[in-house]
């Protein structure tokens, strides 16, 4: 918990979602970076038509705050970035965050497109195709730029330490290294990113726990 | 201290850029608003962070993706909450909008088979719209009863996302907000914030 200064109380969190990383897995890796405790709630499907009704906008994931329901995954992510220090410093820092972590969720939703979205079969290899070929290379690309504008990239994405732009790029890397395992040789610096928010303290300790499951 | 040099560059719409606009306005900030026709893109697009537009330029810095430059903005001019939960509230409601964006730009312009494309749009006016309307609706009036903003006490970047979506979805069905009370009325609250009347009235008129 955090303690609000005032009343030395200890906020309670509570992660709403599926039995899945998806787009929960951001804000968890961030719980687990800042040893800061929360409840992970898994829902089962069967449970979803009626649980979804509580929901503000019938969505997960959900975080609820000492009772305060905030949704959208983005929006989550950085919330438990802010209460743990790990934002970025600066409001400009924090911009660039924000902006590098929007790029990571449009490739998502991109790749979501066709892996739940797009029923023909011949539209949905052409999607993903496309997505291989073009769309990630691109992204990519200028993630390996952005990455080596900040002190050669070395580090993580913006400033000095792990932001939930990291938290967001360790989720995208976990997925599409499933279909590519060398996708990012011609990204040196990306790479070695990977391996160093995998192996983040409090990170590392949750990926060898967390529940297995294949997205 | 010296005011930081604010340029938007952006096609000559209100698009993805307005929010940013908006906000800037309603501080009474200056910026240079850049608007370049779309022959002239890909003269600008190398330039990009990511390749894309709008993108905020601050002192030489540049901030690309439309809420990042917003929530920025927000952030420099005071209105983005005051707490992180009021951050927070403010931007789940600019994703809200956000996705809500998407799938109009989903059936617009990329999707090619005319058939599918009026199914789309027919689902999306008829069913998406109106439940996320309704759900913030709710959220508008749990923040105090919903006659003022949608987090905290003060205009925030999830207004200036929202006067944004109106102005897409009442071009194609003026009675959107019919069911929505607390909605209307709050946008005519965002369209007479001081700096943004100023603004609405002046800014170039665009078909997007």
């Amino acid at each position: 918990g955090v303690h609000c200064g005032a009343c030395r109380k200890m906020s309670v969190y509570e992660l709403h979602y599926f039995n899945n990383r998806g787009r929960a897995e951001p804000a968890r890796l961030l719980f687990a970076a800042a040893g800061l405790p929360y409840r992970d709630i898994r829902i089962q499907s069967e449970q979803w038509p009626e649980y979804k009704l509580k929901l503000p906008m019938h969505q997960v994931p959900v975080l609820e705050v000492d009772g305060t329901m905030i949704c959208q995954s983005v929006a989550i992510a950085r919330y438990v970035a802010k209460v743990t220090g790990h934002a970025g410093k600066t409001d400009l820092e924090q911009a660039k965050v924000d902006m590098l972590v929007d790029g990571i969720d449009d490739v998502m939703t991109k790749k979501g497109d066709y892996v739940w979205h797009e029923k023909d079969e011949t539209r949905k290899m052409e999607k993903k195709t496309a997505f291989y070929e073009t769309t990630l290379p691109q992204f990519l690309s200028h993630f390996e730029k952005l990455l080596r504008t900040n002190n050669g990239g070395d580090g993580f994405l913006v400033g000095e330490g792990l932001t939930h732009a990291d938290a967001w790029f360790l989720c995208l890397a976990d997925d599409i290294l499933l279909d590519f395992p060398d996708i990012f040789s011609p990204y040196p610096k990306l790479a070695a990113l990977v391996e160093r928010i995998r192996t983040y303290p409090g990170i590392k300790e949750w990926l060898a726990k967390r529940p297995q499951t294949p997205f | 201290e010296k005011m930081p040099a604010y340029k938007v560059y952006y096609f000559n719409a209100r698009g993805r850029a307005e929010p940013t606009r908006l906000l800037l306005a309603a501080a009474g900030v200056p910026f240079e608003d850049v608007r370049f026709e779309v022959e002239k893109w890909p003269e600008y697009k190398p330039k990009m962070p990511m390749g894309q537009a709008p993108v905020l330029e601050v002192d030489g810095t540049m901030i690309c993706q439309s809420a990042a430059m917003a929530r920025f903005v927000a952030r420099e001019t005071g209105r983005a909450g005051k707490t992180n939960l009021e951050l927070a509230k403010a931007d789940m409601i600019v994703d809200g909008v956000a996705d809500l964006m998407n799938a109009m730009a989903n059936y617009h312009y990329y999707e090619p088979d005319e058939a599918r494309k009026a199914e789309k749009k027919k689902t999306f006016f008829e069913t998406t719209l109106p439940q996320f309307l309704g759900h913030f609706e709710k959220l508008l009036v749990a923040n105090n009863g919903g006659d003022g903003f949608f987090a905290g006490d003060g205009l925030t970047h999830a207004e200036t996302f929202f006067l944004c979506l109106y102005e897409s979805i009442s071009k194609e069905n003026p009675n959107v907000l019919n069911a929505f009370p607390k909605l209307t009325a709050l946008v005519e609250r965002i369209r007479t914030y001081p700096g943004i009347k100023e603004w609405l009235a002046k800014r170039p008129q665009t078909e997007f």
